[in-house]
């Protein structure tokens, strides 16, 4: 608009000029108007020439421009015919592109959005055409795939079962019980433990060797020579085994020797291998695998120009470093559930060896002190030697058995070892069994206790009377009284009349006669069969009686002779009472002379009663 | 650091592994060779001051019934051929090994070794062809595995001819 007002005002402001310049200032200013509307488009619409009808300048504009005017229709043909113009960029496109290409990445930029929305349409309109030409990559692509991942899977599987049956698998199939986790997890867990030793990466065509790295401590031959042999190795398997049609065959990606395993990655200009020890995840192949594709990306010009100077490569190691992995068992921190059941099987049999030992304490206590009360029993140790408890002490023959009483406390004979001494007791109770035992009392006679005094009552036979005296007479100094006081002496009437009836007869004797005189059979009769009565009586009572047939002599005569008279007397009468059928051994004999008169006298009359025989009864048992 | 693969090739028998024995670091025993057919030693070789690593692919030597693996020999960046002084079949069979090198790998830097060069009282081998290989532009040396003649300046020229 500036210049659009000078050249008005160049046109306008020419008033005052003479009319021959003025006409040359419009002239001028008609042209710069013409140039100006040549030059923008917008002003030549908005302001028409003002150079029409001029023949003169139309002569001379052909007779410059002419070749350019020319010129110029032929290229606004080109340009406004699109065959014409398409056909000029076609001749171009692809050196343009190259040279954009070349310059920066702002033509990717630019046509991928393009470049995506053809290929959607493309692939809408008929998928056929990309499935014939994705087909031969795709197949090899997914077969690789899905037989790495099964081979991965098969690789697992196999170290499961092979897991399944040991010792490890079981220790395994406990830990996923416990857990809750499933046991393919476990077996996981435990057998993902490796690391990656080397990295060798390598230039496929020549086996150079581009970078190595290896894990601190691991140890290996010449990296140099180890890449040339992995790759004679590759090309010799790719060689031997390998299909000749297969352009991209492959050589070994995995091969095992024992705990090592070499994973190799082909790329298109390199090679990476992996020696790892142990069983690596599969996720480490995927790491590998997009190192080396990130390598391919960025070095593809300084690895297909590479010629064995590693320098052009620039700074591998830092490239390869991160696919130094590993994965270390972790250390089991928890405590094993053994370790809490030692210390409780401890705790507990701890326990209950000391609950027994106790609970075995206290029955021999108890044991013990049951001894300690029994009459006749004196304990003098009881000690615990060896884990046996041993109990040692006096112990009179008529007290308790100790073998009731370690039955009372549930002690058997292996827990409690005893060893007891025999010895007599003065204890009361002890002493008035020993007089039960001993004296046998008749029924009717009751021992008891009354303090340390024994009492006897009710009523007894005379002769076991005495007996009992006789016995209480030898007891040992400071041994309990014994109280007879207190018993009847109780007979049978039958036994005390027949004994006195028989005490009560005499047989008398002629002067120096040893035999009684006839007549007295009657007597000896009637004696002996009291004597039988009195026998079988005394047996009914349970004792025996016995009868001293004592011969007498009147003090006429020698003393020595009357002796022997008076014995003579005795045997004829116990001869007599044998004739009767009286047991003899019954039948004591006694001469007692002239030492016993039933007169003393020396009348006639008074002498006759001396010469006699008389019958005593003793009872025994 | 510079590393180049040199492969080392001739006709069965030749020589060729124990000719550089002594001279390369070796770690890989020689049944590498009968089974998978190539053998990987090293060697390093000054040229000026740069050392150069050379990965030496020992390849097994070619008879009847074998001929040299070619796929072994991409990617080298020179050779040797071996050749026995003693056998003048070999130098044709090296001669053909070049032949084939060069169609499936083109030219590259390559030195021939006439080994046994200490067993001239059998030498088979005549001047003649060997001189005319020498004016078409072969590099030749005579090598003798059991004095090591010769060795040490084949590796040292094989290697200037490949990093210049």
């Amino acid at each position: 608009m500036h210049r659009l007002s000078l050249a008005r005002g160049a046109a306008s402001g020419v008033a005052e000029l003479s009319p021959d310049d003025a006409r040359t200032a419009s002239r001028l200013a008609d042209l710069l108007l013409e140039v100006a509307r040549s030059v923008d488009r917008d002003m030549a619409a908005a302001f028409p020439s003002r150079l029409g009808g001029d023949p003169q300048l139309d002569a001379l504009r052909s007779l410059v421009l002419e070749q350019d005017r020319a010129a110029f229709a032929s290229l606004r043909e080109k340009i406004d015919d699109p065959q014409q113009f398409a056909e000029a960029i076609s001749a171009v496109l692809a050196n343009a592109l190259a040279l954009a290409e070349a310059r920066d990445d702002r033509l990717a930029a630019v046509l991928a959005p393009a470049m995506e929305r053809a290929a959607h349409v493309a692939i809408r309109k008929d998928v056929g055409p990309l499935v014939g030409v994705l087909y031969p990559l795709v197949g090899p692509v997914i077969r690789k795939s899905i037989a790495e991942s099964l081979d991965g899977t098969l690789r697992r599987l196999n170290q499961a079962f092979k897991d399944s049956f040991s010792w490890r698998g079981l220790k395994w199939r406990l830990e996923a019980y416990r857990s809750g986790s499933t046991y393919a997890d476990v077996v996981l867990k435990h057998t993902v433990v490796y690391r990656v030793e080397h990295l060798f990466l390598i230039q496929r065509e020549s086996g150079l060797l581009l970078e190595h790295v290896a894990a601190p401590q691991a140890e290996t031959q010449d990296p140099h020579m180890v890449s040339g042999m992995l790759t004679a190795i590759q090309d010799f398997v790719r060689d031997s085994f390998g299909n000749a049609g297969d352009a991209g065959r492959s050589g070994i990606d995995s091969l095992r020797l024992g705990d090592l395993l070499l994973w190799c990655e082909e790329g298109p200009l390199a090679l990476l291998a992996a020696v790892i020890r142990g069983n690596p995840p599969e996720s480490l192949h995927g790491v590998l695998r997009e190192t080396l594709a990130g390598i391919h990306q960025d070095l593809r010009g300084p690895l297909e120009s590479f010629n064995g100077d590693s320098a052009t490569l620039g700074d591998l190691t830092s490239r390869l470093s991160p696919c130094l992995q590993q994965q270390e068992q972790p250390p089991d921190t928890r405590l094993s559930p053994w370790l809490w059941a030692i210390p409780l099987a401890i705790l507990v049999f701890g326990g209950a060896w000391l609950a027994y030992r106790t609970l075995i304490s206290y029955r021999v206590d108890s044991y013990v002190q049951a001894l300690r009360s029994e009459p006749g029993v004196v304990v003098t140790a009881a000690e615990r030697r060896y884990g046996t408890w041993h109990v040692a002490g006096l112990r009179d023959p008529l007290s308790t058995d100790p073998a009731v009483l370690r039955q009372k406390s549930k002690l058997s004979p292996e827990q409690v070892v005893e060893n007891w001494e025999p010895y007599e007791a003065l204890n009361p109770a002890i002493v008035m069994k020993r007089l039960a035992a001993t004296l046998n009392p008749p029924r009717g006679v009751s021992l008891s206790l009354a303090g340390r005094t024994i009492r006897a009552e009710g009523s007894a036979p005379e002769h076991w009377v005495e007996k009992a005296r006789a016995l209480i007479a030898a007891m040992p100094a400071g041994a309990p009284s014994i109280d007879l006081s207190r018993l009847k002496d109780v007979q049978d009437p039958d036994f005390i009349r027949l004994r006195d009836a028989l005490q009560a007869h005499v047989i008398t004797f002629a002067s120096s006669a040893p035999r009684p005189p006839v007549g007295q059979d009657a007597v000896l009769d009637a004696i002996a069969s009291e004597l039988s009565e009195l026998i079988r009586v005394a047996r009914g009572l349970g004792f025996s009686v016995r009868v001293m047939i004592v011969g007498h002599a009147d003090a006429t005569g020698q003393e020595t002779s009357n002796l022997a008279l008076s014995a003579a007397r005795a045997e004829v009468v116990r001869s007599m009472l044998k004739s009767r059928g009286i047991a003899p051994h019954l039948l004591l004999v006694r001469s007692a002379g002239t030492l016993e008169p039933e007169q003393v006298s020396s009348a006639g009359q008074e002498l006759a009663t001396n010469r006699r025989v008389t019958f005593t009864v003793s009872t025994s048992d | 650091m510079l590393q180049k693969k040199v492969c080392v090739l001739g006709a069965f028998g030749v020589g060729k592994t124990t000719l550089v024995r002594r001279f390369v670091e070796s770690i890989f025993s020689e049944a590498y060779l009968t089974t998978v057919g190539v053998k990987i030693d090293k060697k390093t070789v000054r040229v000026g001051s740069e050392p150069v690593t050379l990965v030496l692919w020992d390849i097994a030597g070619e008879d009847a019934e074998r001929s040299v693996r070619m796929n072994y020999v991409r990617g080298a960046s020179g050779y040797f051929l071996v050749a026995d002084g003693t056998r003048a079949e070999t130098l044709d069979v090296a001669s053909s090994i070049q032949g084939r090198v060069t169609a499936e790998v083109g030219g590259l830097p390559f030195l021939l070794l006439i080994n046994k060069s200490d067993l001239q009282e059998s030498w088979d081998i005549a001047a003649g062809p060997v001189e005319s290989l020498e004016r078409s532009g072969w590099g030749v040396v005579r090598t003798s595995a059991k004095t090591g003649e010769g060795v040490e300046e084949a590796f040292h020229e094989l290697t200037r001819r490949m990093v210049s």
